[in-house]
């Protein structure tokens, strides 16, 4: 499969690039140069380019959207938004069918989802992604997905992730987040999510939780095991025992 | 009361303006300038000081978003999103209690002919600027609302006159303000931190 990968230099990109090289053939766009040993073609593109996004996903089978800024109030608003108009965009212009998008879990589970008090807390509540910029902007994203895929024969898998560890550097009592994944266990899915048939997802907008087991119970993988197939690593368990 | 409205190159706002001026102190902005006897502020609604100077001693500001001449679909989106978000956030930062968000019956255009479409029915948005755009911007204000933040007032416009917009504009700013508790209340004949109406009729 011919696959764009959107924002594929960052922190989960060089991972995701890695777990699909094998079996597919990448095309990696990014405003930052990439490391020398990532495989694929890489672009110089800035995810806020109508155009270019266009461009680089001629010829593609399925898009995978990484891009992210977190904190700037201009650029969150330019990749996290309207990045995913031009993704979507792009996907019409080109008949591509499978999107892969992702974000941070209060893209849909904000300040009033309470995780202090709250059990069991899925990817299929409402989103509620409160004024914080990194959340807003990409609920906002989610959005604009969502509503394409209204109006589309395109089928968006949206992973949500939180807290992201590398087992290795894992300190006895470190602090981490009620929803925790290695970054090696973070790509398996991306594999997962492009093999998937379109016709075994429940329908063309998906939205999953990727983290490993935990055992207090705050969030919930189970949909993305269930319909996904995917399996969490058990490398991050120090972190509790 | 002093008022801000925004997309003051609109024609809608424009008459709002010279409506309101009778009862209240008028300001208005837009990102590009505008020729009016009106007390007029450049202002890209940018994440910067301006945006806050631009909201200071303001009671209620008149939202809306729409697109300059020759605006393309992203600067389109960017003004409705970020520019939104900018203006509630320094609204709420400057105490302004309360925002009227004039936005479109569009969004409830796909129901079915004949249908009864209320206020709480889910907006069915296309994915074309003008109105991705009026539901994000939606969107948007829903979450200041949620956080209590602000108090907000959609009011889903058919296609109605400026006299009518005006009228129910009038009518809103007259209302009592919404406030954070009352959303978490169990009075039923509270004002809600977020409010819709639909003026006019939806286009089928």
């Amino acid at each position: 499969m011919n696959v764009l990968i959107l924002g594929g230099t960052g922190m989960l990109g060089p991972y995701v690039a890695r777990e699909l090289a094998p079996a597919h053939n990448l095309r990696i766009t990014d405003v930052n140069p990439p490391e020398d040993d990532l495989p694929g073609e890489f672009l110089h593109l800035d995810a806020a380019d109508l155009d270019g996004v266009v461009a680089a996903a001629e010829g593609m089978d399925a898009i995978v959207n990484l891009s992210v800024l977190r904190r700037d109030r201009r650029i969150a608003w330019d990749v996290s938004t309207r990045g995913c108009y031009n993704m979507m965009q792009a996907a019409v212009t080109h008949n591509i069918r499978r999107v892969i998008n992702t974000g941070p879990h209060f893209t849909v589970a904000g300040p009033n989802v309470t995780e202090c008090f709250d059990f069991g807390i899925g990817p299929d509540i409402p989103p509620q992604s409160g004024t914080n910029i990194y959340a807003i902007t990409k609920s906002m994203g989610l959005e604009i997905c969502r509503v394409f895929t209204q109006h589309h024969d395109i089928n968006v898998q949206t992973y949500l992730f939180y807290n992201f560890k590398d087992p290795e550097a894992i300190q006895p009592g470190e602090h981490y987040a009620p929803f925790v994944i290695s970054w090696e266990n973070a790509a398996e899915v991306f594999t997962l999510g492009l093999d998937i048939e379109l016709n075994a997802l429940p329908s063309n907008f998906e939205v999953f939780y990727v983290f490993a087991d935990m055992p207090h119970g705050k969030f919930t993988n189970e949909k993305t095991k269930r319909i996904l197939g995917f399996q969490p690593r058990q490398d991050v368990e120090t972190l509790w025992k | 009361m002093r008022i801000l409205i925004t997309s003051a190159s609109h024609d809608r706002s424009a008459a709002l303006a010279d409506h309101l001026a009778d009862r209240h102190e008028i300001r208005l902005t837009e990102r590009t300038h505008v020729e009016t006897e009106h007390e007029f502020v450049l202002s890209a609604l940018g994440h910067d000081r301006s945006t806050n100077l631009l909201t200071r001693d303001i009671d209620a500001i008149v939202h809306s978003v729409e697109p300059l001449t020759g605006e393309d679909a992203n600067a389109q989106l960017d003004a409705a999103t970020r520019g939104t978000y900018n203006l509630l956030m320094a609204a709420a930062e400057e105490g302004i209690s309360q925002v009227i968000l004039l936005s479109t019956l569009e969004l409830m255009a796909a129901y079915p002919p004949g249908y009864r479409v209320r206020e709480t029915w889910r907006p069915l948005p296309d994915t074309l600027p003008p109105t991705l755009s009026a539901h994000l911007a939606e969107q948007i204000s829903r979450e200041f609302a949620r956080e209590g933040s602000l108090g907000i007032k959609i009011l889903r416009l058919g296609d109605v006159s400026n006299k009518t917009v005006a009228d129910a504009v009038s009518e809103a700013l007259a209302q009592p303000v919404p406030l954070t508790a009352s959303c978490r209340s169990n009075d039923s004949t509270a004002p809600h931190a977020l409010s819709i109406t639909h003026v006019g009729e939806r286009p089928q």
